[in-house]
């Protein structure tokens, strides 16, 4: 049997670890967190239709966007340096197995994992808010495991402190592009070369809210991801397996 | 001095090579800027059909020497090849039986599930694995763990499903670091038995343990380190005893009881000390100069009960080289 086939079915099995470690979590925080936000105000609302204007749209907008961000935190939290802090890399590589193509495969597996419980939740939101759209949802989940796991990838290959360390560099790019961004001095300049997160918002919006979105915007969310889930994947083997 | 003979000695070997260990040295450097050098130096080649035990006192550098095997380190200089390939590029298209020093397993697995999915990684056809997997189980007596959760296993037990997932595959090359610890005397004992029928032409084995005894009896060769030098290689057993380094061959002291013939012990071994009891200690340089003295002194009409070495090869080799160093 080759070693692409073996690795190919060894995906199921990264796929019931994301399910068992992963996707309950994000689930249950996606049904707490949705419950406690939009209830009330689905309750306050009543039984109307609802429109771009309506503030149930606006927080179901909100919501679910954030929701987002926090799944894909989870999801790839760990995902290299965990297995490099356990030692679990020790049996798992003396097989023969490519780490890059395995961390690769986890990564891909982790997505379709992370889109299927954004699936489960949209389903819900969709019974509360029929003009959600549950394609447009998992278009921008998809759009966002890349920009933001692909981070978190690269992140988990060279620090063992990778969760900590992308939502610093997720919320401090937010801040300093806050700051900085609207200057034209070198530090606007600096800023720039931040992840792009001031453009999700925007994107968020018109995304799941109408299922197109500026293709420049989703083109550097997608390309700074794909960037560093591709620089991830040269970390991977260019440094050691072991700390 | 003269040598220990060495009839087996491996100056000699025809065997295809399989491990060369190349220059290699390993220094970890802190982010203040302090290094310490793990490995220095070593160079070593080992070949196929061979058992070669690698021996050191803690800290000498012997997982951090295996771990460049693997290709889990990168070495600081020289190289590790397989075959001739790195030693990285060689697991990952073959495979290595590995037992690591620190089980580490997904400790919510269960025990069998961890043994299927090493197998699914190790390429094992889908409709082997299940055969594989029940295999190593017998073979490790881990049957009535198989249901158990990874960290419901005793240390013993880890022990032998950490030697199971090593054994799923028939791995040209085995390495295997400290495999007896946690065990208990009686799968100490199994262990070695199941190492003896890994032994095959073809195949290589690597066993890193503190354990002299147990490299005595598995190995063909030991590699003694220390503080990350190689100092010496020794190999093992009487009947091909003998040191492939450069430095001298020492003298082995061996117990002889004698039923009777105390008078004449003193003209064939000047030496002997008296150890009461019959028991006579002496000091040989090898085992030619061991065996002609015996055949004198039993031709001189004295009855000899038995011949046992105080310390055996290795281990004296081991106190020397570790001494050396220090």
């Amino acid at each position: 049997m080759s070693r692409a086939t073996s690795l190919a079915r060894y995906s199921l099995w990264q796929f019931r670890d994301f399910a068992i470690d992963r996707g309950a979590a994000i689930l249950i925080i996606g049904l707490l967190w949705g419950y406690a936000l939009i209830e009330p105000i689905r309750h306050a609302v009543g039984p109307q239709v609802v429109g771009s204007a309506s503030p149930l749209w606006v927080v179901a907008i909100q919501v679910s966007s954030a929701i987002v961000s926090v799944a894909v935190l989870v999801a790839v939290n760990g995902i290299v340096s965990a297995d490099r802090k356990a030692g679990y890399y020790r049996f798992l590589f003396s097989k023969p197995v490519n780490p890059v193509l395995y961390y690769a495969q986890q990564f891909f597996v982790y997505m379709v994992g992370v889109i299927a419980s954004m699936l489960v939740l949209s389903s819900l939101l969709h019974k509360i808010v029929p003009t959600f759209s549950i394609p447009h949802f998992l278009l921008y989940t998809a759009l966002v495991y890349i920009a933001m796991g692909g981070i978190g990838f690269f992140l988990s290959v060279t620090t063992r402190y990778d969760w900590l360390s992308l939502a610093a560099v997720w919320l401090g790019a937010r801040v300093l592009r806050g700051l900085y961004g609207a200057g034209n001095d070198w530090r606007s300049k600096l800023v720039e070369l931040l992840p792009p997160v001031h453009r999700l918002d925007d994107v968020a919006n018109s995304l799941i809210g109408t299922g197109s979105a500026h293709m420049a915007d989703v083109m550097w969310l997608f390309g700074y991801g794909a960037l560093f889930f591709a620089l991830g994947l040269a970390a991977l083997r260019w440094r050691s397996l072991a700390d | 001095m003269a040598k220990l003979p060495a009839p087996g000695d491996t100056d000699d070997r025809t065997a295809a090579l399989v491990i060369e260990f190349r220059n290699v040295g390993k220094t970890y450097k802190s982010l203040l800027g302090n290094s310490v050098k793990a490995v220095e130096e070593f160079s070593l080649v080992v070949v196929d059909g061979e058992i070669l035990g690698i021996a050191g006192p803690n800290g000498a550098g012997k997982t951090t020497l295996i771990a460049m095997m693997l290709g889990y380190l990168r070495p600081t200089t020289g190289a590790v090849e397989i075959n001739g390939v790195p030693a990285r590029q060689y697991v990952e298209r073959n495979g290595i039986g590995y037992l690591s020093e620190l089980i580490a397993i997904n400790p919510k697995w269960r025990a069998e599930t961890a043994l299927v999915r090493f197998a699914t990684l190790a390429g094992i056809a889908q409709s082997e694995i299940q055969r594989r997997v029940d295999y190593v189980v017998d073979l490790l007596g881990l049957a009535e763990h198989r249901d158990k959760k990874v960290k419901a296993l005793s240390k013993g037990n880890l022990q032998r499903l950490g030697l199971a997932q090593a054994l799923l595959r028939d791995e040209q090359i085995l390495v295997l670091d400290e495999p007896t610890h946690g065990l208990d005397p009686v799968w100490t004992q199994r262990f070695r038995d199941i190492v003896q029928e890994l032994r095959r032409p073809d195949r290589t084995i690597l066993i890193a343990s503190h354990n002299l005894d147990e490299l005595q009896r598995l190995a063909d060769r030991v590699a003694i380190i220390d503080r990350g030098r190689l100092q010496r290689v020794v190999s093992t057993g009487y009947e091909n005893a003998g040191v492939e380094s450069t430095t001298e061959p020492i003298a082995t002291r061996f117990r002889i009881t004698l039923a009777s013939g105390h008078e004449i012990i003193q003209a064939v071994f000047p030496q002997a000390e008296d150890a009461g009891r019959g028991e006579y200690d002496v000091t040989v340089h090898s085992l030619a100069e061991l065996n002609a003295a015996l055949a004198d002194l039993i031709g001189k009409g004295a009855l000899v009960a038995s011949v046992i070495p105080e310390r055996s090869v290795l281990e004296q080799q081991f106190r020397e080289a570790v001494g050396e160093s220090q």
